[in-house]
């Protein structure tokens, strides 16, 4: 029986709405009085990914693994060393500010911390009216007024929210004003990075249940980007793990959770707590720290930790690859259940 | 049914006043700030029609101008002039007609005094604008721009904070002439740099919050991100520091007169009229006492004013 | 996982606690009537959401409430002593001895410019007891396992030759490098030579702990510990405090927002909601049969890989504004099942099967 062919991330087709090849954001690392370069910050190294339109890309990671240096490559709010971002079909980090306006339109983020994505200085109004003002949309007194309801309303805020100021709202509420301003502009693709992190359960749930049904309402395309397991699974169609700057698994969320291939992915699945005190748990194996992207080890970049690492592993660095959809960056096939190495992975 | 909803701009108002009456309440709370409050608003209003209640002519003997500002012809001293002036007794002590007793010249202190009130605040009020207009701007474009623009503002800075008033007042003096222009310019060209260094270092760490990443990410641009977004949010330490920094520019304002550096040595002016009682400060101490007193006094009321703008202005900060 | 019920060691209890907090736009009243009780021995995981009180209850608790906080009713009885009674000073050497807590950032916690070793050594040299109980095993055994050392002995051990002052640095030493080996911190002795920032994340937790352990605490209170980690560090600190919590005598209250962590490590778990505890149970009662409509809500919002849904149940309302606080049950205006009584009078928290407590009336 033929086994299906070797894929990669590489190829790009239309129905990708966003297309990352080879992406690499290296920062400088400067020392002594003459501000001589020493090494590189390697926060993204190397990332290839697509996302399909209409889908939920989850991004995964710890501290150090480069997610959110990506989304903020993405969005040209950091500047990309090496590598391209199409959205779709354009290059954006190759076009001019006048352009780059226009595809913002297209493209928003919703932030992490919504204490301090919004000027505290500005009521919610103020704050849509601007955006509409920056997004050139619409510019007469009535048409604004219109529409800041009808985003409000959207996220399930209502006329009296809108002369108010950020602190006097909760959490919740805040990120819900973050994504109405996001959505000012009808963008396609919208980038969430950890939007629920600082908010609390029950809110969390509430806001996840507002970014799914406008997905659907809106066919809108996310990038999902958090640490927290669950919620990613929650979210996603797709599921992508991330380590010191380069994406080690990617697949189909459940193949990627019942099935992890990489040894990496395998040990976030065994640390995460589960809400059931009963569960039998994994043995956690991972001992030492999440490692700093400054001085990234030769080879597989997760080798010193991990438990299968062999000399070839300390030498040769995996690309990213697989069958089915389910690409891994290993050389090795692992069989988790047993703790065996099944073989070699054999590669293009 | 959208017909009946508020215009978004009132909204906007009653929202913010709200916030100003929150912040009424908290400066209520402190009797010190309202002291000085109280007072500065008084000396403001004094300022304000002190024309009209002493007659600007009391200052100058006949045939001199009636206005006091340009002053541009230069004063001559004569013992002629002594007898001609005001009620004609010089050094009088204090009676019923004189408050506050007389100065060198037989002019009645008290009016003197109140006369004087206006040049200094004006002339303070001119200096604190431009100086902290000037520095902020500098500061703010430096600190969001960085890079070489940075440094070189920085050490632009650095070269006029290593300058003092006083030898900087001299050198205009000498080049210029003495007038209250140049005296105005030498000040605030020792004045700006603090504003510049406050200002900076506002921007600098307001343009790494998270809020001005999202404006980025909106596609909002440089110019507009730095003037309605960061500068209003930074903004209250310069209201605060300008506001304390009025008594201080009072001060040196006054200092450089009593220096010498009065254009005319009759023009009313604090410091001016202490200089005047200087030479007689055994014999007639009130000359010298009361305009010195007033200076105090109002350095102190503006001081305590800054002090409790700071109070209600940075809890809020922290919201 | 083994349920402990012992309710003749309740080592610690917190009867009607009512604190409120003065501010500008009014009393925020953080408790209002907490009712609590910690077992020897065991992990108690305080759970809510934020504003729901439970980390007022720990600052009462130790004794480091701010300025405009009142203690407007209520007892805590420690060891038979209603420790709200004590003077600062009391409170003060209450906490060097009997109640240790580590917080959620270890960075502001630890003295930034002090390196390990010397807060560590600081620390055991407050300890006279646990100094003189090494000094002996030291001298008898000729080496020092920490282990030993773990829990109070009631015994008195009596030196009658003084140490001198390299034994007494031998000694130290040796408690040192052990305790940092005892929550698995590798190289310890590179580690006692090293400053705070120098340290990750995860490590520092360790150290903190580290030094809470030393003082053999009889309550040991961790204050969302593990929030500000990664999953992989949190899962090791986790692992670490499971294996700590049969070695040890001390009690611990662990306070966190994560009721998956609750799960993980808790004996028992009491959930707060509006500054009072509304549901206490084991860890395995809880998840199986919460009762409080606010408890199952609850799990029904949390995203559970093993058991995936399409939209998550969200509570609906918001936080109750505890300046203005809704009268009686401060869950019922989002409450499905409230009746009448609910909004009148507050429920007490009442024990409706063994060792598992309600605050509702539906039950």
């Amino acid at each position: 029986m033929k086994s299906p062919a070797i894929s990669t991330e590489k190829r790009v087709g239309s129905e990708h709405l966003l297309a990352i090849k080879d992406l690499k954001v290296w920062f400088p690392v400067k020392s002594g009085v003459l501000q001589r370069t020493i090494g590189y910050v390697k926060a993204v190294d190397g990332v290839d990914l697509n996302v399909r339109k209409g889908e939920t890309l989850g991004l995964v990671g710890e501290s150090g693994s480069g997610k959110t240096t990506l989304a903020r490559a993405i969005l040209r709010l950091t500047k990309p060393t090496e590598g391209e971002v199409y959205f779709d079909g354009t290059n954006v980090l190759k076009v001019d500010r006048q352009q780059m306006r226009k595809l913002r339109r297209r493209m928003q983020i919703i932030f992490q911390d919504p204490y301090a994505s919004l000027d505290p200085r500005q009521t919610v109004s103020s704050i849509l009216r601007e955006a509409m003002e920056i997004h050139r949309v619409s510019s007469n007194k009535y048409e604004v007024n219109r529409r800041s309801l009808g985003l409000l309303r959207k996220v399930g805020l209502d006329e009296e929210h809108l002369y108010r100021f950020p602190h006097e709202f909760s959490g919740g509420q805040r990120q819900r004003i973050a994504v109405a301003r996001a959505l000012v502009a009808s963008p396609d693709f919208l980038i969430l990075d950890e939007p629920t992190s600082f908010l609390d359960v029950s809110v969390q749930a509430s806001v996840l249940n507002l970014l799914k049904d406008l997905q659907k309402d809106l066919d809108l395309t996310y990038l999902f980007i958090t640490h927290n397991l669950a919620v990613v699974h929650h979210m996603s169609d797709r599921v992508g793990v991330m380590y010191l700057g380069k994406i080690v698994e990617l697949a189909e969320k459940n193949s990627i959770y019942r099935n992890p291939k990489h040894p990496y992915t395998f040990q976030l699945m065994a640390a995460i707590p589960l809400p059931e005190p009963e569960a039998r748990r994994k043995e956690v194996l991972l001992e030492g720290d999440v490692p700093s992207p400054v001085e990234i080890p030769p080879g597989c970049r997760f080798h010193p930790r991990c438990k299968y690492a062999t000399e070839k592993c300390k030498k040769e660095e995996p690309i990213l690859a697989g069958r089915n959809g389910h690409l891994v960056a290993c050389l090795y096939e692992i069989d988790f259940s047993t703790e065996e190495v099944a073989g070699e992975f054999v590669n293009v | 049914m959208l017909g009946q909803s508020v215009d978004v701009r009132k909204g906007e108002w009653e929202a913010r006043l709200a916030d100003i009456k929150y912040m009424l309440h908290l400066f209520r709370k402190n009797p010190l700030v309202m002291t000085g409050t109280s007072t500065s608003l008084f000396f403001i209003i004094l300022a304000l029609l002190a024309n009209i209640i002493v007659d600007p002519n009391l200052a100058y003997p006949e045939g001199y101008s009636n206005s006091m500002y340009p002053f541009e012809r230069k004063y001559m001293w004569s013992a002629d002039h002594i007898v001609n002036w005001g009620s004609g007794i010089a050094l009088y002590q204090g009676s019923e007609s004189f408050y506050l007793g007389t100065d060198g010249w037989g002019r009645d202190l008290l009016k003197m005094m109140v006369l004087a009130i206006p040049t200094d605040l004006y002339n303070a009020t001119i200096i604190t604008i431009v100086a902290a207009v000037f520095g902020t701007l500098l500061g703010a474009v430096a600190g969001y721009v960085g890079g070489i623009f940075d440094e070189a503002v920085l050490r632009i800075t650095d070269v006029f904070f290593a300058f003092p008033g006083l030898v900087l007042a001299l050198v205009f003096a000498a080049m210029f002439g003495r007038t209250i222009e140049t005296l105005r310019l030498a000040i605030i060209l020792v004045w700006w740099p603090p504003y510049v260094r406050l200002m900076r270092g506002q921007v600098l760490s307001e343009k790494e919050k998270p809020y001005v990443e999202a404006l980025k990410a909106l596609g909002a641009g440089h110019s507009r991100i730095l003037l309605r977004h960061i500068m209003l949010n930074t903004i209250y330490p310069i209201l605060v520091q300008a506001t304390m920094d009025f008594g201080g520019v009072i001060l040196t304002f006054s200092a450089l007169m009593f220096l010498g550096f009065s254009p005319s040595p009759a023009l009313p002016e604090l410091g001016n009229l202490a200089a005047d009682g200087y030479g007689h400060l055994f014999d007639a101490p009130w000359v010298m006492l009361f305009p010195g007193l007033t200076m105090l006094i109002i350095s102190l009321a503006f001081n305590l004013l800054g002090d409790g703008l700071r109070d209600i202005l940075d809890p809020r900060l922290r919201r | 996982m083994i349920d402990r019920e012992n309710e003749e060691k309740t080592i610690l209890e917190i009867r009607n606690l009512k604190v409120n907090f003065h501010t500008y736009r009014g009393e925020v009243k953080a408790l209002n009537g907490v009712d609590l009780r910690l077992y020897s021995r065991e992990v108690l995981a305080l759970v809510g959401e934020s504003g729901c009180g439970k980390s007022v209850t720990a600052q009462t608790l130790i004794g480091l409430l701010p300025e405009n906080a009142h203690i407007i009713e209520g007892e805590i009885i420690l060891k038979g002593e209603d420790i709200l009674k004590k003077t600062k000073e009391e409170m003060r050497i209450l906490r060097a001895e009997e109640l240790a807590t580590v917080f959620q950032d270890p960075m502001t916690f630890l003295n930034p410019v002090l390196t390990i070793g010397t807060q560590l050594r600081e620390v055991f040299t407050l300890q006279k007891g646990l100094f003189v109980e090494a000094l002996a095993i030291a001298r008898t055994k000729g080496n020092l396992d920490f282990t030993e050392l773990l829990n109070k002995q009631n015994s008195v051990f009596q030196t009658e030759i003084k140490p001198s002052r390299r034994e007494t640095r031998k000694v130290v030493n040796s408690l040192c490098v052990g305790i940092l080996r005892l929550v698995k911190l590798p190289d310890p002795e590179r580690i006692l030579k090293q400053y705070p920032f120098e340290l990750s994340g995860g490590m520092r937790q360790r150290a903190m702990i580290a030094m809470a352990l030393a003082r053999r605490p009889s309550i040991f209170v961790a204050d969302e510990i593990t929030t500000a980690l990664d999953v992989t560090i949190q899962a090791q600190i986790l692992r670490l405090l499971k294996e700590l919590r049969d070695k040890i005598d001390a009690s611990t209250l662990m306070i966190t927002h994560d009721l998956s962590v609750a799960a993980e490590v808790g004996n028992r778990i009491a959930v707060m909601y509006g500054g009072n505890v509304v549901e206490v149970a084991s860890a395995r009662t809880l998840f199986a049969e919460p009762l409080h409509p606010y408890t199952q809500m609850l799990l029904r919002a949390i995203p559970n890989i093993a058991n995936p849904v399409e939209r998550l149940e969200s509570i609906p309302g918001t936080v109750p504004d505890m300046i203005n606080p809704p009268p009686g049950c401060r869950f019922h205006p989002r409450c499905k099942y409230a009746m009448e009584k609910c909004a009148e009078e507050r429920p007490k928290l009442k024990e409706v099967e063994r060792g598992h407590e309600v605050a509702c009336y539906l039950h």
